[in-house]
């Protein structure tokens, strides 16, 4: 949930620079137009997977349109977020079909995992949890979306699973990692 | 216009499309279609195809792939249809198609003729040697008039929906005055398929007549009822009919620009729809001067995002326009000043779907289908305690009883049926004495549910119906808009209400304010979300004030279901001696060994996730469910954990 | 000009103006938050000004009906009574009145509705609602109070009216709405510190000018 802000000065880290100046070249594919202001801030978020304050006032001013009007319409739609989310994105349905077959325990599940609510990020930045609306697999209830992969008739124990998966995934990263250092 | 100049140009590009057709059966080699829409996906379509094609390069067997969208079949995915022709067996359709099963199937059919009898589901034509699907009622008492090519064609092939009869209609609607066409609409007596079933034809007819430039069509897919994917599977399945339905609808109206707004949550159906654009366009059937008329249409896609109130038409409005997505009041209709201003008419995915088909086949053939005031068909997702959920499309007037217990085979489990809840967050729940309810917009509505967007979730006995009511609530009050007083303030409060009853700390007085709230939010809200918000509670409590009575009144959730009321515990008579599997997969580590080795549950930490009962072998059976929590005998655990 | 008929005694009205404002400019008041006069589009928001025209069956809202000749209308029916006091008592558990505390001294739009509803300021038999923001928020010229808050949207509205901007914005959405001011760089770049409109145009003294800002400007907006 965005702050009330007022008065920023938006810090400008190395990371959120380089995210700025990527901004600025996207600005320029997108015609001046008012209407032009939802598919800009998905944009953004598709390439940076959040929306930073000082790209959204870059938004406005490209826009010609207060920096009020932008965090306006953000906060309004559940898609945009203002902070990063984790590395893996794990989002948990509660459409109704996922809510009568138990859904919100599945999110309760990961989220007594990882030690945070939804809608949070690991403070290590690895995960973040997040409840959706209904991704539309009714029939394959409760689901999860785990990064991009819709994963149908979850179960809580498979909760444990999809972290030792991760678990799993990270060691022969780091693995490989090691030995391509070694060998160079 | 010149007919002969336009059904000339046409006829060329059928005979394209007719051509690639023959050339494709002509090579007699085997074809796989895989089912890929999202839930396919979902299921492992991914995988499967990829089996596929590993094991026939293994084999070195020359057969071709073709993703198609959903067929429908849901409980089936993923959904595999291989047509054969050298065995002289039909196309059959093979259900569960995992990937061991994709290799076996390439063994066994493709290699040795031996079509695995025990992976069919049926085939897809009458014949003497494999049952047929029609023999099924899940097939044979829908009735596919919209939905008729969605799992049969490749989506991102726009020649074969063309091959299938696909943009004639278009074509037929080229040759007629645009207020001809408008009549045919009306008499067809097509309603909108969006929820309030408001007549098409009059909807068009009132956007014709405005005098104005610039007038815009929008495709409204934001489907944000949570438990319905109707529109989701047209736009991923059979992209170009929706396309076609929306050239017809702006030729009509005299609109030279079109949007179709999707939920950002669909990735597939957006980079299908935005392909099958293209396609169009390539071949003149979309784009500037169509089929060398003087008709031109623009059309783009819009991306939601992610805003149930989008869905009414104001808001959707107010949303393409960049704004936040505020409702406002009508009048000004759309169809009077719309986008930017201008006349604009919003129709749903399934009412620009149901175009084509009435205009190629005729107003009486539509009007066969359904009742009087309903005709057609109602698209449905059936989700929920049913063993065989899915997409279902029957005509008007079917009963809900056929609906679900036939087509979707009733309730799995040995379960006894307990509610249907239709419509979504705008509709209600009924019971089982309205099983007999004909499925049209006015019975509906009179039920005190809604026909709505179609979405419909079928209960069991395990089912809460004020935790379903709470449910809804929860997700109106998450999603209004914040503009009108009832619907932000109002919601709010019937969510604390039943989130007290649901936790056993609501009170007689909180039942009377729970209903004479709704009423007033139902009459006094801005918009129809607020309208309708009420209908879950107020439904429910008709239909089910005994439930609210024993929350309230005995500290009891009839269906065992809301988590404040119930408890878990162990039976030590029928607990196993030495059996460890609740402790394992216990996630709070509440399940302690008591004496003689058997298991107890520590009710100070147990969350009620219910995986103890599920993982208890079924010779023991040993973990109980029962509300109110104190009938659960308590174990103390001994301070050295035995 | 067109008559119409309120409550049984005929008044005069311009034409395409809505009854809501024909009613008070003729001295009959109905309850109301969110209007303004002149304002083309009325947000109909608040849900208080609803009156019964026959013909119509539920009660509507009077700032989104147009005048027309021979309306004959109802201002104090049960069912109008019936979706005011509950509009008012649901405002009423969002906004935390506190007489002690409150700027609107005199004269609170709330207090005469109240009155005019014969109910009291309580939002019984609705519990007072607590939400997630804080008490103060800082708008660097003004502090807006949250609690105080019955986004009405006057604010937003006249802030646009006045500057041409939206400096003022409504943020988040549903039971979070929440009015917010969102800027950035040198704060004499905004208009605010001369201007004050919001503030006073404020009916519930949600949005405060703080005392230096009301030194520097010198002028009564």
């Amino acid at each position: 949930m965005a702050e009330l802000v007022c008065m920023t000065v938006f810090e400008s880290d190395p990371e959120e620079r380089a995210v700025l100046e990527n901004v600025a070249a996207m600005l320029e594919e997108f015609e001046k137009q008012r209407g032009n202001l939802i598919p800009i801030l998905q944009a953004i978020q598709d390439k940076h997977s959040y929306l930073c304050g000082g790209a959204m006032e870059m938004v406005a001013n490209h826009l010609d349109v207060a920096l009020g009007e932008v965090y306006g319409v953000a906060t309004f739609y559940n898609q945009f977020r203002f902070h990063p989310p984790g590395r893996h994105q794990i989002k948990v349905c509660l459409g109704t079909a996922c809510h009568v077959a138990g859904g919100d325990i599945i999110l309760e599940n990961f989220e007594r995992k990882l030690g945070i609510k939804d809608g949070e990020t690991t403070p290590d930045r690895e995960y973040s949890v997040e409840r959706v609306a209904c991704v539309g697999c009714c029939a394959l209830a409760p689901v999860a979306v785990i990064n991009d992969t819709v994963e149908g008739h979850i179960k809580p124990s498979r909760v444990e699973g999809i972290f030792v998966q991760f678990q799993v995934e990270r060691e022969r990263e780091e693995r490989e990692e090691a030995e391509r250092e070694s060998s160079e | 216009m010149n007919k002969d100049d336009l059904t000339e140009r046409f006829a060329s590009i059928l005979r394209r499309a007719d051509r690639r057709a023959r050339e494709r059966r002509n090579e007699a080699i085997p074809t796989i279609y895989i089912v890929m829409s999202t839930c396919g996906l979902a299921s492992g379509a991914a995988e499967t195809k990829q089996a596929f094609e590993e094991a026939l390069s293994d084999k070195d067997i020359g057969a071709r792939i073709v993703p198609v969208g959903c067929l429908g079949h849901c409980y089936a995915e993923p959904l595999v249809v291989i047509d054969h022709p050298a065995t002289g067996f039909p196309p059959i359709c093979y259900h569960q198609v995992t990937v061991a099963r994709a290799r076996r199937l390439v063994r066994s059919y493709l290699e040795k003729g031996d079509p695995v009898f025990e992976y069919v589901l049926g085939a897809l034509e009458e014949n003497d040697l494999i049952p047929a699907v029609t023999d099924f009622a899940r097939f044979n008492l829908e009735q596919r008039l919209v939905m008729e090519h969605c799992g049969r064609i490749d989506p991102d092939d726009i020649y074969q929906y063309i091959a299938a009869g696909g943009y004639s209609g278009l074509v037929k609607a080229l040759c007629l005055e645009p207020e001809e066409l408008i009549d045919e609409i009306e008499t067809s007596g097509l309603r909108g398929r969006g929820g309030a079933g408001f007549p098409a034809g009059r909807k068009w007819r009132l956007a014709s007549t405005a005098k104005a430039d610039g007038k815009i069509i929008i495709c409204n897919g934001d489907e944000g009822d949570p438990g319905a994917y109707m529109d989701r599977t047209i736009l991923e399945s059979n992209p170009h009919q929706l396309l076609e339905g929306l050239a017809i609808c702006a030729y009509a109206v005299g609109a030279d620009q079109a949007i179709v707004y999707v939920r950002a949550e669909y990735p597939l159906a957006v980079k299908t729809i935005k392909g099958a654009i293209k396609s169009a366009e390539g071949v003149a059937l979309l784009g500037s001067t169509i089929l060398g008329t003087t008709f031109s249409l623009n059309v783009s896609v819009f991306q939601g995002s992610g805003a149930f109130v989008c869905g009414e038409e104001t808001a959707l409005i107010q949303s393409i326009e960049g704004k936040r997505g505020m409702p406002q009041h009508r009048p000004p209709y759309p169809v009077e000043k719309g986008l930017w201003g201008r006349p604009t008419v919003v129709n749903n995915v399934k009412t620009l779907s149901s175009v084509p088909p009435i205009i190629k086949n005729g107003t009486e053939w539509f009007r066969g289908s359904g009742t009087e005031t309903s005709p057609g068909t109602a698209i449905f997702s059936v989700v929920g305690n049913v063993k065989h959920p899915g997409l279902v499309e029957i005509a008007m007037g079917t009963s809900l009883r056929t609906l679900i217990f036939d087509v979707c085979g009733g309730i799995p489990n040995k379960k006894s049926f307990k509610a249907v809840q239709i419509g979504g967050p705008s509709g209600g729940c009924l019971p089982e004495s309205f099983l007999d309810t004909p499925i049209d917009f006015d019975s509906l509505t009179q039920a005190g549910a809604m026909m709505g967007s179609g979405g419909m979730v079928v209960m069991d006995e395990d089912s809460c119906m004020v935790d379903v009511a709470r449910y809804f609530i929860d997700f109106t009050q998450k999603e209004s808009c914040g503009k009108c007083t009832f619907c932000r303030i109002g919601t709010r409060h019937l969510l604390n209400i039943l989130d007290r009853i649901t936790n056993g700390e609501g009170s007689e007085q909180d039942l009377e304010l729970l209903g004479t709230l709704s009423e007033d939010i139902k009459l006094g809200s801005l918009c129809g979300l607020g309208e309708t918000a009420p209908n879950p509670v107020l439904t429910s409590l008709r239909y089910f004030l005994d439930e609210y009575e024993a929350h309230i009144k005995e500290n009891r959730c009839p269906a065992h279901k809301c988590r404040a009321l119930t408890a878990f515990y162990i039976d030590l008579e029928k607990c196993a001696r030495g059996c460890e599997v609740c402790v394992g997969c216990c996630p709070v580590e509440a399940i302690f060994t008591t004496r003689g080795r058997k298991k107890a549950i520590d009710q100070k930490l147990c969350v009620k996730c219910g995986e103890c009962a599920v993982v208890c072998p079924p010779e023991y059976d040993a973990v109980l469910k029962v509300s109110p929590p104190e009938l659960a005998p308590t174990l103390e655990r001994t301070p050295d954990g035995k | 000009m067109v008559k119409l008929i309120v409550d049984g005694k005929e008044i005069k009205a311009d034409e395409g103006r809505s009854v809501l404002q024909s009613c008070i400019e003729n001295g009959m008041f109905i309850p109301n938050m969110c209007f303004i006069k002149k304002r083309q589009h009325p947000p109909a928001s608040c849900r208080l000004c609803f009156v019964e025209i026959d013909g119509f069956d539920p009660p509507v809202t009077s700032c989104t009906e147009e005048v027309r000749e021979g309306l004959v209308i109802r201002t104090d029916t049960a069912a109008v009574r019936r979706l005011q006091r509950t509009a008012f008592k649901l405002l009423m558990s969002a906004h935390h009145c506190e007489p002690k505390h409150c700027p609107v001294k005199g004269n609170c739009q709330l207090i005469r509705i109240a009155k005019h509803l014969n109910v009291g300021l309580t939002p019984k038999p609705l519990e007072l609602l607590e939400r997630d923001v804080e008490e103060e928020v800082d708008f660097a010229f003004f502090t807006y109070y949250p609690f105080r808050c019955v986004l009405c949207g006057k604010c937003v509205y006249i802030c646009r009216q006045i500057n041409g901007h939206n400096l003022l914005t409504f943020a988040n959405r549903g039971f979070d709405t929440v009015i917010a001011f969102f800027g950035s760089g040198d704060p004499a770049r905004f208009p605010c510190h001369r201007c004050g409109a919001c503030a006073s145009i404020c009916p519930t003294g949600a949005l405060v000018r703080k005392p230096e800002c009301k030194r520097a400007s010198g002028v009564t907006p």
